[in-house]
């Protein structure tokens, strides 16, 4: 049999698309931080530019990301574990943020709350901005930790209750420190996310590393500034996702044996009751049907020179080609992640760093590989489907740790002992994938097909630099006429985002409330 | 050759290939009746141009639209592969980017020559204005007569101490107008004017032109600066809020009685590794051509670019003013130093 020389072929082969998928993903953000690590003129961005943009990068992050964490754990504990009316509703309406960008909520709330706006209570700023973010974020953290309570044991929670433990206490002393690599995971992308915003940052004035970049590159016209400022914030990133993934690893479960059951609802007293309605119903309101009820609002009645039709097919095949095109190398790099040692951690980090930055210097980053690879003669010119594979590419350079984060944390149930198992019965590497690794992780595949999906269908600098003629997504439209501060006119365009993120967002809370223990 | 191409379309990949059917192919012939457009305009104005030269011409104007900065890095790592036959911006700092870039190439045309005045164009020929916008004051009318706002020097005055509201000075159109004063009065004036200004903040820069001119209505302060358009496109609006702030701002022309009111232009210049470096120059010459001009007035909320063109109506009636004369590259040469300014100035 080719036993023994086939299982070594196919070790090789599974690490080897994986070493690949890593490279293809990290490829632009390494690129990004050699060339700025090149001799060139722009080394002057070491000072102010910089200093404010990690101060001000620092500060939403914490500020926002604070607030998103906050509002994610919290929403998804009471939906979980919480009996009042409209529960079972809020499981999923508190998703739906997740389907506007960061720049349409700062659009909707400027044209909202500024100056002649119908509400009073100016949203700007520095607290502004981390209100945008906290409340447009929290789903990332939601999701994560509603999967996380989700699949907590009942029994943990049953006797701790047993033991007199009050809802409270519950929560932070059980719920919370269980549900922590969950919480950890959501409240990176999070992190991640205010860190290379730019629409909202720019919009409200505030100099963070994403603003400084593009103010290098621009203002001062050094586009080697901006490269230098762009690695600052990509090695931020590659650090924060290696704390990020210790801060996890030292929280290890075992996860309680088998013993499933439905989980034990509070029935919470009818002050409480309304409380958590009204926070609930509060998190929808604000982090969508109030900003987008009112771009709905400025939205009628124009007619459009552009093609909206057509770019909104664009927008979806675009989305769906990159989701699979990232989903296929993410999963790749977490399942080869699970299984090596330290290199193959390592891989994960790498290719992940990228979601920390605008695309837009990704972009450059594949644009920069693209020019070395013609002077080398490898490839001719730069006609419409080379634009399309860039774009692809610097999508799944941004946006592997969307993909990425999901399935690791679906291969997380995956015990040691089933993988030991397969092993012992002889399936090599590339067969575990497929029968094993693959169906345990299944629904996170899911998961993260549908984040990836939403993410890339919100996605403008990189779709903006790189697509080819002819070819506008709904993001780009919504874009120009916002940049020619049109907003009515944007509106459209972005609520079109908004509806087409929305079903895949369904599915999403569809599938992680099928997926939950107990239920099965 | 366009078997090739989808060839090599579908080894790249299912999804690569499924997504370059709904676009269009890049046809191969040697008489091409198309143009490749990198342009950093966006305006619907601008589709309706492409319509009409497709119309008057057969040659149609493929367009990709973005950043001006954007598109100048593309076009720098495409080197002499690029698809780009013509670079068109809305600021004349971003064309003389590009040329400065080496991207550019020098045209002689007796028709770009007759019709673009010799301020509003490259001496070179590398690019070439067909409209222009000015960069006006407004002020809240119940608060202060136009007399006080008659120059920018104004709004560095005491007198509005807390009063003024500002955009970025990350926006192009704020780093062109600093440009233009290092260019006229030297660095260390424009220092003091932005250090002036910014010791008169009524708030910490935020949002569009527009939004400043909404909050001078709001009163959150009293006067700030715009392009012309952005005030003209409110007394267009029927919405009865902007309507409100037409009624509460008014505007001047700064500078009439010094050096002019500072004046950008919307220009494009033929690529210099251009594949159709004909139909570039081609439709550069339609857009100043009768027709174009002509066409373009009534819906475009700027300026055309020859003065016996007339405007729109209600473009025409915020009246005629004196332009300021400078060379335009000096809007791309101060660029950098202009930022460096804003920054020591502490305007965001």
């Amino acid at each position: 049999m080719s036993g023994r020389a086939g299982s070594r072929l196919n070790v090789d082969a599974v690490a080897l698309f994986a070493a690949a998928a890593t490279l293809i993903c990290a490829a632009p953000a390494l690129a990004v931080i050699g060339f700025a690590l090149a001799p060139g003129e722009g080394a002057r961005f070491g000072g102010p530019l910089l200093t404010n943009g990690a101060l001000g990068t620092l500060g939403l992050t914490l500020a926002g990301g604070t607030g998103a964490i906050v509002l994610g754990a919290a929403s998804a504990w009471l939906v979980s574990l919480c009996r009042f009316p409209g529960r079972g509703a809020f499981e999923w309406l508190l998703v739906i943020p997740l389907a506007a960008p960061s720049y349409v909520l700062a659009y909707a709330y400027s044209g909202l709350t500024w100056a002649g706006g119908p509400i009073a209570f100016p949203v700007r700023g520095f607290w502004g901005a981390a209100f945008i973010y906290a409340i447009g974020l929290y789903p990332y953290v939601y999701l994560a930790a509603r999967a996380a309570f989700a699949s907590q044991s009942a029994c943990a929670l049953e006797a701790a209750r047993t033991l007199g433990a009050k809802p409270g206490a519950l929560f932070f002393r059980v719920g919370l420190p269980l549900a922590r690599p969950g919480l950890v995971a959501g409240g990176a992308l999070a992190l991640m996310e205010i860190a290379a915003d730019y629409g909202a940052a720019q919009h409200f004035g505030l100099t963070t590393l994403s603003t400084a970049i593009f103010r290098a590159w621009y203002a001062h016209q050094s586009a080697h500034g901006a490269l230098q400022i762009a690695a600052v914030l990509l090695i931020a990133a590659l650090v924060f996702l290696v704390a990020e993934r210790r801060a996890r690893g030292r929280a290890g479960f075992a996860d309680g044996g088998a013993r499933w059951r439905t989980l034990p609802r509070y029935t919470l007293s009818p002050l409480a009751a309304a409380g958590a309605f009204v926070f609930c119903a509060g998190l929808i309101v604000l982090g969508a049907a109030l900003p987008l009820g009112w771009l709905a609002y400025i939205a009628v009645e124009h007619t459009y020179a552009a093609d909206i039709t057509k770019a909104f097919f664009n927008s979806i095949s675009l989305a769906g080609a990159g989701a699979l095109a990232t989903l296929v190398l993410a999963a790749l790099i977490a399942v080869s992640a699970r299984r090596g040692g330290a290199m193959g951690k390592f891989s994960l980090f790498a290719a992940g760093m990228g979601y920390a930055a605008p695309g837009a210097v990704l972009a450059l980053g594949a644009f920069s590989m693209f020019g070395l690879m013609r002077e080398f003669g490898w490839i001719g010119g730069v006609g419409v489907s080379l634009a399309l594979v860039t774009l692809i590419w610097a999508y799944a350079a941004r946006f592997t740790a969307a993909g990425a984060q999901p399935i690791d944390a679906g291969l997380a149930r995956l015990s040691k002992g089933l993988d030991a198992s397969a092993r012992t019965l002889g399936a090599g590497p590339a067969r575990r994938l497929w029968q094993v690794d693959l169906p345990i992780a299944a629904p996170s595949l899911a998961a993260a097909l549908l984040i990836l999906f939403v993410d890339i269908l919100k996605e403008l600098p990189a779709t903006l630099i790189i697509r080819p003629f002819n070819f506008d997504t709904l993001a780009v439209i919504a874009y120009q006429y916002a940049s020619d501060e049109q907003l009515e006119l944007a509106a459209a365009p972005s609520l079109l985002i908004f509806a087409a993120g929305l079903a895949p967002i369904l599915l999403l809370t569809r599938s992680i409330a099928r997926g939950r223990a107990g239920s099965r | 050759m366009p078997f090739n191409l989808s060839r090599r379309t579908f080894a790249l990949g299912a999804s690569a290939a499924a997504l370059a059917a709904c676009s269009q192919q890049t046809p191969a012939a040697e008489e091409p009746n198309f143009v490749n457009l990198y342009t950093a305009r966006h305006y619907d104005a601008d589709r309706m141009l492409y319509a009409a030269f497709q119309e008057a011409t057969g040659v149609e104007v493929r367009a990709l639209s973005g950043n001006a900065e954007q598109l100048l890095e593309r076009m720098r790592t495409e080197g002499d592969a690029t698809e780009a036959d013509l670079f068109v911006s809305a600021d004349a700092g971003n064309l003389w980017r590009v040329k400065d870039a080496g991207l550019l190439q020098n045209v002689t045309s007796p028709t770009l020559e007759a019709n673009v005045p010799t301020r509003l164009r490259d001496p070179e020929g590398a690019f070439w204005g067909f409209s222009k916008r000015a960069r006006i004051i407004v002020y809240r009318k119940d608060a202060v007569r136009p007399e006080e706002v008659a120059s920018f020097d104004n709004l560095a005055d005491a007198r509005f101490r807390g009063q003024i509201v500002m955009r970025s000075s990350s926006n192009t159109y704020q780093l062109s107008t600093l440009s233009s004063r290092i260019e006229r009065l030297g660095a260390e004036n424009a220092q003091a004017w932005a250090s002036g200004v910014r010791a008169n903040f009524a708030r910490d820069p935020q949002g569009s032109d527009t939004d400043q001119i909404k909050a001078v209505a709001a009163g959150e302060a009293q006067a700030s600066v715009c392009n012309h358009y952005y005030y003209l496109r409110l007394t267009r609006s029927e919405d009865p809020a902007d309507r409100q702030v037409v009624e509460r701002v008014g505007f001047v022309f700064p500078d009439q009685a010094g050096s002019g009111t500072h004046v950008n232009i919307s220009g494009g210049g033929v690529a210099r590794h251009a594949k159709r470096p004909g139909r570039a120059k081609q439709f550069l010459e339609w857009l100043v051509s009768d027709e174009a001009q002509n066409l373009l007035a009534p819906v475009n909320v700027e300026f055309p670019i020859r003065p016996e063109i007339a405007p729109a109506p209600d473009l025409a009636a915020m009246g005629a003013f004196k332009e300021e004369d400078i060379p335009l590259d000096a809007l791309g040469r101060h660029q950098a130093e202009a930022a460096r300014i804003f920054e020591a100035a502490g305007w965001k």
